[in-house]
């Protein structure tokens, strides 16, 4: 009935049945609203935050299951909300009604990670899974390259606050 | 948007199709947070006090703004926000007058509150109506920080400008935020007055037409923006409905929680009582928090009586479209030229084909939802909503209150595309509340969206054409059957045909066309069963979506028919002679602008290009929904298709569209963007069909709206102009199908008829 | 005639009887008090806990993590259900009376203190191999744990299964005593490997099938086998791993509970690795991957990375040719984190078309992982994946098919969408115990 985790660096104990989806407790229970609920079946991307760095569906994860973790929502992605890719996001002027932008935010962070100087063919494929019925891809594609040459050129600075990523060692 | 759709959402149904008076009520200038607000008097409120009215917020809520000591300029904007930018544009408007610095401006999505009274929301037409208002608005502003500045600057009113948040007097200056901290600015402007504002020439705009950012985006970049799934007050529970297996005449035998009653937070099952026949047989699930409540709901058992629907398929609809098609006295003739049956008994050749749409999701991200509660006699229902006025009078019924207790509190919408003119949703999670006695949160999970959709209409269609022995037209017949939105929700809006049949605009728009083709007839006709299955709704664009698809694609037969280059074949109807040479302002040109566009696209898309092997260009065209206030848009399509699997891949698209002068140009382009693929969404990807009388597809898991991956190459052209502004965000939804399905015969010499276009179909018809 | 002749068979039967009574009777050991904690090095304790990982003990005789080592889990079989007994040093109900005799006889003989045969679900027939000193830090270690005093459910058999005497039977057939013999020509890294996979380790009393006797068939050492509802893999020739392993996959493997060109560790085999094997040497880590990697067929890092990349490469070539319903349901699903630039693959973005689950004859790992997922304690530590229980069978089964057929060269599955309901049904029940 309690689990326990990192939320955007701060330490949180929830009080929520261990099956409740993450998503709404993080929504009802941790009052961070910037997470969406649009499918609730994993296959819309508007619920996605970062478990320890890396992309994850919270309307299937159930928030017994991020015990121990570290989580970043949309909220915490920046403190000042000004991320290399919030940034862009501006710039493109992407968001139309914005639902899903807080996923395809947290998307494209992790996705930059694993490919910090993306391909179209790359973003196709890691994004797809992020619907936006208004329909903005064409500048979501263009805010994800420019942040990505933006972070690229930052070097190190912009690390997305992410918590720690215990796993990185872990592809030796 | 057309015309009487404006006057759909105006608040005083039945009212003429004209912007409110806002200019009656004249201007105000108050004290008030160390600043001063500016803003329109409440009607027959005294204009003696402005302070007072600053004070208790007694004004037009539609918009006001505050300049603060420190020259910030907050527009309040009380009017939903669903992707349009709108409050960015209003506040444009104001700004440009006002002569404010914009990057001191900031918008303020303001919650609504009682005192507001009633609101309403519109999406494009909120610019169009507000323009002259607004500009008058920030002119009294200018005007009265000018007078202010000079006398603290001890020179005349009439020796000072303003520019850019300063007021300047020789080489003598005082910017805003100064006046606002040392002036007295407290003042009202008359009806009469304002209404003698100077206005600026275009030519003077230093903010309208050109590039800038939304105001509104930040906030969707960092989760801060506040949509109907946000909202909570103290003491709320959560519900889930529970929808019954027709959208019509379902009643409740019998609920079984037993087995729900073992989830932990579970509070009970309410039977829904509604007088306002909006929801009927449902029942909602409450539980003290969402996931308790979608877990009781999967466990309660309900025993539905079903309506007569239960069993209702696409294929009946279709069929009974077709039946209503063939009987000719069905329908209303909505153009009815003399001679069309001239015309075909005495053609040289004819030509006929029918066309199919299927049923269309709204499928906007975010779910319907609404938050109600009643506190000290006052009902409040928290959702995002474009539309109050049509659903406060339901309400009212609902709850049995006065409609002025009630009150609809705005928040950001989660996209609308029409889903949310029908705020039909807030009815159950206002009765649950009214049962309960305390805050219902109903949330509808996507697939009880889906069911509960008001989508869009399977259509079936029939043209005609009737040729002379050169292969010129000489007379056509459009005859298009759906279901009716505007029956169903509002019939008192239904205009008159000539034949004295009432119809619905939105299903037929669209399709009286700017084509030179002899005699012509268009019948729009209500198709009952699909009224009585489903709530039929206005989505995107509405009944061009479908009615330009079995235009356009015919078009295009009809070219191939008498063996003509399609794009030639249209330009040579489009004359711009008789009724189709236009009118000032919002139609000057006619027809020649539409050819204009076509001409352009034409050169832009390389028409006559060669290209590899089962890969070919198609085009189509329209001139957006309204003949008198016409947005001319062109688009070529490129596509391959796979002759192995059927698979039609869009490569790209050319679009060429002239909305006279351009307001904001980035925003244009955004709407264009997202409307065409929206178009190439439903030719491709997107449509369901009806199934035991309801939806098939409820979820992303059958549903497949288009993602990334499957977006094309676009190349997109607006014609400089500085003929009047009219509508964007629409007219390309309804060029791309037809162009897609253009492109697929030039390709491979298939006709595709229906829409959404499936690899099955194509590969069908490849082996055909 | 005939009347002597049976009587002649009934002496004989009653003979055989008495001789196997004689010889199936143990011994009680006398019970002794505990020893005391000061009798055992520290270098002993710390030896004891490193194989009490190798052993992988807390996972068969812990139920509640709050109590370990008290045993209670229940093993269902088709024999009926066997529970776990309590291995903490608590005088009343765990092994505090049990003298290091005692303790040494029931690893490697499989027999209680009491005297009772043990049932080969405790896989004494490996541990027989363990060495004296071993044992004996063993020992140490678990008469050093804190006492739980819980009994747990007495086993439900059915008959005969349940008459304890017939176990001495079943050794007479199926086991051997005796300590691990080195084999020369392999290398002292080797011989480690094997001494602890053979012995304490007991690999193959998952990774081999059983035969009617719920004995291990020796002659398919390796071949995979299906146990507690998971598919344990072959690790012999017989692997269906498209990439070879190598010396160095296992290392990583079995060290970090994942490889970039295998997968990751899930289910009972997360088990085995975070909570087992973490407390195991480095050194020893590498024995076992020495030792397994030489029985599968051996491959070279270099070729490990080429077949990996022209694996993916043909997986996504594949997977681009196809339309159909279940290559949507992956795009949308599962591709933002399955997908990878086929010359670099990621362990943290685990390509399918590399994973052992993807290519096994038995769908269930696959389909148990779709939908419950990979929670932060299994495969790589900290990579949580979603479940995906709210598909439906047919979006599943339409998405194996498609990954199936576009990610590997192995034949279509049968029955897809029963299998997966019936696994769901299993995890279903597994919730419903666990709550
Ligand atoms: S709400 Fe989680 S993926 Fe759609
Ligand atoms: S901006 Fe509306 S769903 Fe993406």
């Amino acid at each position: 009935m309690s689990t326990t985790f990192t939320l955007n660096g701060q330490p949180v104990t929830l009080e929520v049945a261990d099956d409740t989806p993450l998503l709404w407790s993080l929504r009802d229970d941790a009052n961070l609203t910037g997470t969406k609920f649009g499918c609730g079946i994993g296959m819309c991307g508007a619920c996605t935050v970062l478990i320890n760095g890396r992309a994850t569906r919270s309307c299937i994860t159930p928030t017994k299951q991020v015990d121990g973790t570290a989580v970043t929502t949309i909220e915490g992605l920046d403190p000042e909300g000004e991320h290399p890719l919030q940034q862009a996001w501006v710039k493109t002027q992407t968001p139309q009604c914005g639902y899903c932008q807080s996923g395809q935010i947290m998307q494209a962070a992790a996705m930059l990670k694993d490919f910090p100087d993306p391909t179209d063919e790359q973003i196709n494929q890691v994004m797809s899974g992020n619907l936006c019925r208004c329909m903005a891809y064409v500048r979501i594609r263009e805010a994800i390259k420019l942040a990505a040459a933006d972070m690229r050129g930052a070097g190190q600075g912009n690390e997305p606050n992410d918590g720690t990523d215990t796993t990185e060692g872990a592809a030796s | 948007m057309n015309k009487l759709f404006r006057s759909l959402l105006n608040p005083e149904h039945g009212a003429p199709a004209e912007p409110p008076k806002v200019s009656r009520r004249g201007f105000l200038i108050g004290a008030a947070a160390g600043g001063f607000t500016m803003a329109f008097f409440r009607p027959g409120l005294s204009f003696a006090q402005p302070e007072d009215a600053v004070e208790n917020q007694t004004f037009e809520p539609t918009i006001w703004y505050h300049i603060h000591p420190d020259g910030r300029i907050v527009v309040n904007i009380a009017e939903a926000e669903m992707g349009q930018h709108v409050g960015t544009a209003l506040a444009r408007i104001v700004a440009d007058e006002l002569e404010a610095d914009w990057s001191m401006v900031e918008l303020h999505h303001v919650d609504s509150d009682p005192k507001w009274g009633l609101m309403v929301t519109g999406g494009s037409w909120s610019v169009w109506q507000n323009f002259d208002p607004l500009s008058r608005a920030g002119a009294a502003g200018r005007m009265a920080l000018i007078e202010e500045g000079a006398k603290l600057m001890g020179v005349k009113a009439s020796q000072c400008r303003a520019r850019n948040s300063q007021v300047t007097a020789g080489n003598r200056s005082i910017s805003y935020a100064e006046i606002v901290q040392r002036g007295k600015l407290s003042r009202t402007f008359t009806e009469e007055q304002l209404k003698e504002m100077p206005i600026k020439p275009p030519s003077e705009r230093r903010l309208i037409g050109k590039e800038t950012q939304a105001l509104d985006i930040p906030a969707k970049t960092t989760g801060a923006s506040q949509y109907g799934l946000d909202a909570s007050v103290e003491n709320m529970v959560y519900a889930r409905p529970l929808i019954p297996p027709t959208r019509l005449g379902s009643s409740i035998n019998r609920i079984d929680d037993s087995e729900a009653k073992t989830v932990d937070g579970y509070l009970k099952t309410i039977k829904l009582d509604d007088p306002s026949g909006t929801v009927p047989g449902w029942a909602v699930v409450v539980a003290t928090s969402f996931h308790a409540a979608n877990k009781a709901a999967q466990k309660v058992k309900v025993d539905w009586n079903p309506g007569k629907t239960a069993n209702v398929s696409e294929r009946d609809v279709l069929d009974h479209g077709r039946e209503l098609i063939e009987s000719s006295d069905k329908g209303a003739l909505v153009v009815n030229d003399d001679g069309v049956d001239d015309a075909f008994s005495s053609a040289d050749t004819t030509l006929e084909h029918d066309y199919i749409t299927h049923s269309v999701l709204h499928f906007q991200l975010e779910p319907v939802n609404a938050l109600a509660f009643e506190k000290d006699g006052q009902w409040e229902v928290h959702t995002g909503n474009q539309w109050q006025s049509l659903i406060l009078p339901v309400l009212s019924t609902a709850l049995d209150v006065p409609e002025k207790n009630i009150v609809m509190r705005t928040y950001m919408l989660g996209g609308g595309f029409g889903r949310r003119l029908n705020g039909d949703y807030a009815v159950p999670a206002a009765l649950a509340a009214k049962a309960l006695g305390r805050p219902v949160k109903l949330v509808f999970t996507r697939e009880d969206d889906c069911r509960f959709d008001s989508i869009r209409s399977p259509a079936y269609q029939r043209v005609r054409m009737a040729f002379d022995a050169e292969g010129n037209p000489t007379g056509m017949e459009h005859h298009a059957t759906a279901g009716w939105p505007t029956q169903v929700m509002v019939p008192s809006f239904m205009p008159e045909a000539s034949n004295g049949v009432k119809f619905d605009p939105f299903a037929i728009q669209g399709a009286a066309h700017w084509y030179s083709v002899g005699a012509h007839r268009l019948r729009a006709i209500s198709n009952d069963l699909a009224n009585e299955t489903f709530r039929p709704g206005w989505l995107r664009s509405v009944g061009s979506g479908w009615v330009n698809w079995a235009l356009e694609s015919f078009m295009d037969e009809a070219a191939h028919k008498v063996g003509k280059d399609p794009i030639e074949f249209r330009l040579a109807l489009l004359k711009a002679e008789g009724k189709n040479a236009g009118s000032a302002p919002n139609s000057v040109g006619g027809a020649s602008r539409q050819a204009n566009v076509l001409r352009r696209v034409r050169e832009l898309s390389n028409w006559q290009q060669s290209l590899p092997a089962d890969t070919a260009l198609g085009v189509a065209t329209s001139y957006g929904q309204e003949r008198n206030m016409p947005t001319w848009t062109a688009c070529v399509a490129q596509v391959h298709v796979s002759r192995e699997t059927g698979k039609v891949t869009l490569q790209k698209l050319t679009i060429v569209t002239d909305a006279g002068t351009i307001v904001h140009p980035d925003g244009a382009r955004a709407q264009v963007e997202g409307a065409a693929l929206w178009g190439a969404s439903m030719a491709l990807h997107e449509g369901t069909m009806l199934e035991n009388g309801q939806v098939k597809d409820r979820n992303l898991n059958g549903y497949t709206p288009m993602r990334m991956r499957d977006v094309p190459a676009m190349e997109i052209e607006f014609v400089d102009s500085t003929e009047t502004s009219v509508g964007l965000g629409e007219p390309a939804t309804t060029v791309v199908g037809p162009a897609i399905g253009n492109a697929i015969f030039a390709a491979v010499g298939i006709r595709m008829r229906d829409i959404p276009i499936r690899s099955e179909e194509v590969l069908k018809a490849l082996k055909a | 005639m005939i009347k002597r002749i049976t009587a002649i068979l009934v002496g004989l039967g009653i003979l055989l009887l008495a001789v196997f009574l004689v010889y199936a009777w143990e011994a009680s050991i006398p019970e002794q008090d505990p020893p005391s904690p000061g009798n055992f090095s520290q270098a002993m304790l710390e030896q004891g806990e490193a194989l009490a990982g190798i052993g992988n003990c807390q996972s068969c005789h812990t139920v509640d993590p709050e109590q370990p080592l008290a045993g209670g889990r229940a093993f269902p079989t088709e024999f009926g259900t066997l529970y776990s007994t309590n291995i903490t040093p608590d005088t009343a109900t765990g092994i505090g009376t049990w003298s290091r005799e005692a303790f040494h006889r029931a690893m490697r003989e499989g027999i209680s203190r009491n005297g009772a045969h043990l049932f080969p679900a405790f896989p004494y027939t490996h541990y027989t191999k363990v060495s004296d000193e071993d044992l004996d830090a063993l020992y140490a270690y678990l008469m050093t744990r804190e006492p739980v005093n819980a009994e747990p459910p007495g086993n439900d058999l059915r008959f005969p299964f349940n008459i304890r005497l017939l176990q001495a039977g079943w050794k007479l057939l199926f086991f051997e005593e005796g300590r691990y013999q080195p084999e020369d020509s392999r290398s002292e890294l080797w011989n480690r490997g094997a001494y602890l996979a053979e012995g304490l380790g007991h690999c193959s009393a998952c990774h081999t099938p059983r035969n009617d006797f719920g004995a291990e068939q020796t002659d398919l050492a390796y071949e995979g086998a299906v146990i507690n509802n998971w598919y344990a893999p072959a690790l012999n020739t017989s692997s269906l791993a498209p990439v070879a392993w190598t010396e160095a996959s296992l290392y990583d493997y079995l060290r970090s509970g994942g490889s970039t060109y295998h997968g990751v560790a899930v289910g009972s085999m997360a088990d085995v690795v975070h909570r087992g094997l973490g407390r195991a040497q480095d050194r020893d880590i590498r024995a076992l991957a020495s030792y397994f990697s030489a029985m599968a067929e051996p491959g070279s890092e270099e070729q490990a990375a080429q077949t990996a990349t022209a694996t993916i490469q043909a997986a996504q070539q594949r997977s681009a040719e196809t339309l159909g319903y279940g290559e949507k349901v992956f795009t949308y699903a599962c591709a933002s984190c399955h997908y990878n630039d086929p010359e670099n693959p990621s362990t943290l973005r685990p390509d399918l078309s590399l994973n052992t689950a993807l290519r096994a004859d038995n769908p269930m790992n696959l389909i148990r992982v779709t939908l419950e997922g990979v929670d932060n304690e299994e495969g790589l530590p900290g990579v949580v994946m979603p479940g995906f229980a709210e598909l439906s069978n047919a979006d599943i089964s339409a998405l194996l098919h498609f990954l199936r057929a576009t990610h590997t060269d192995r034949p279509a599955w049968n029955n897809l969408e029963d299998e997966i309901e019936r696994q769901r049904q299993e995890v279903a029940t597994q919730t419903e115990s666990a709550q």
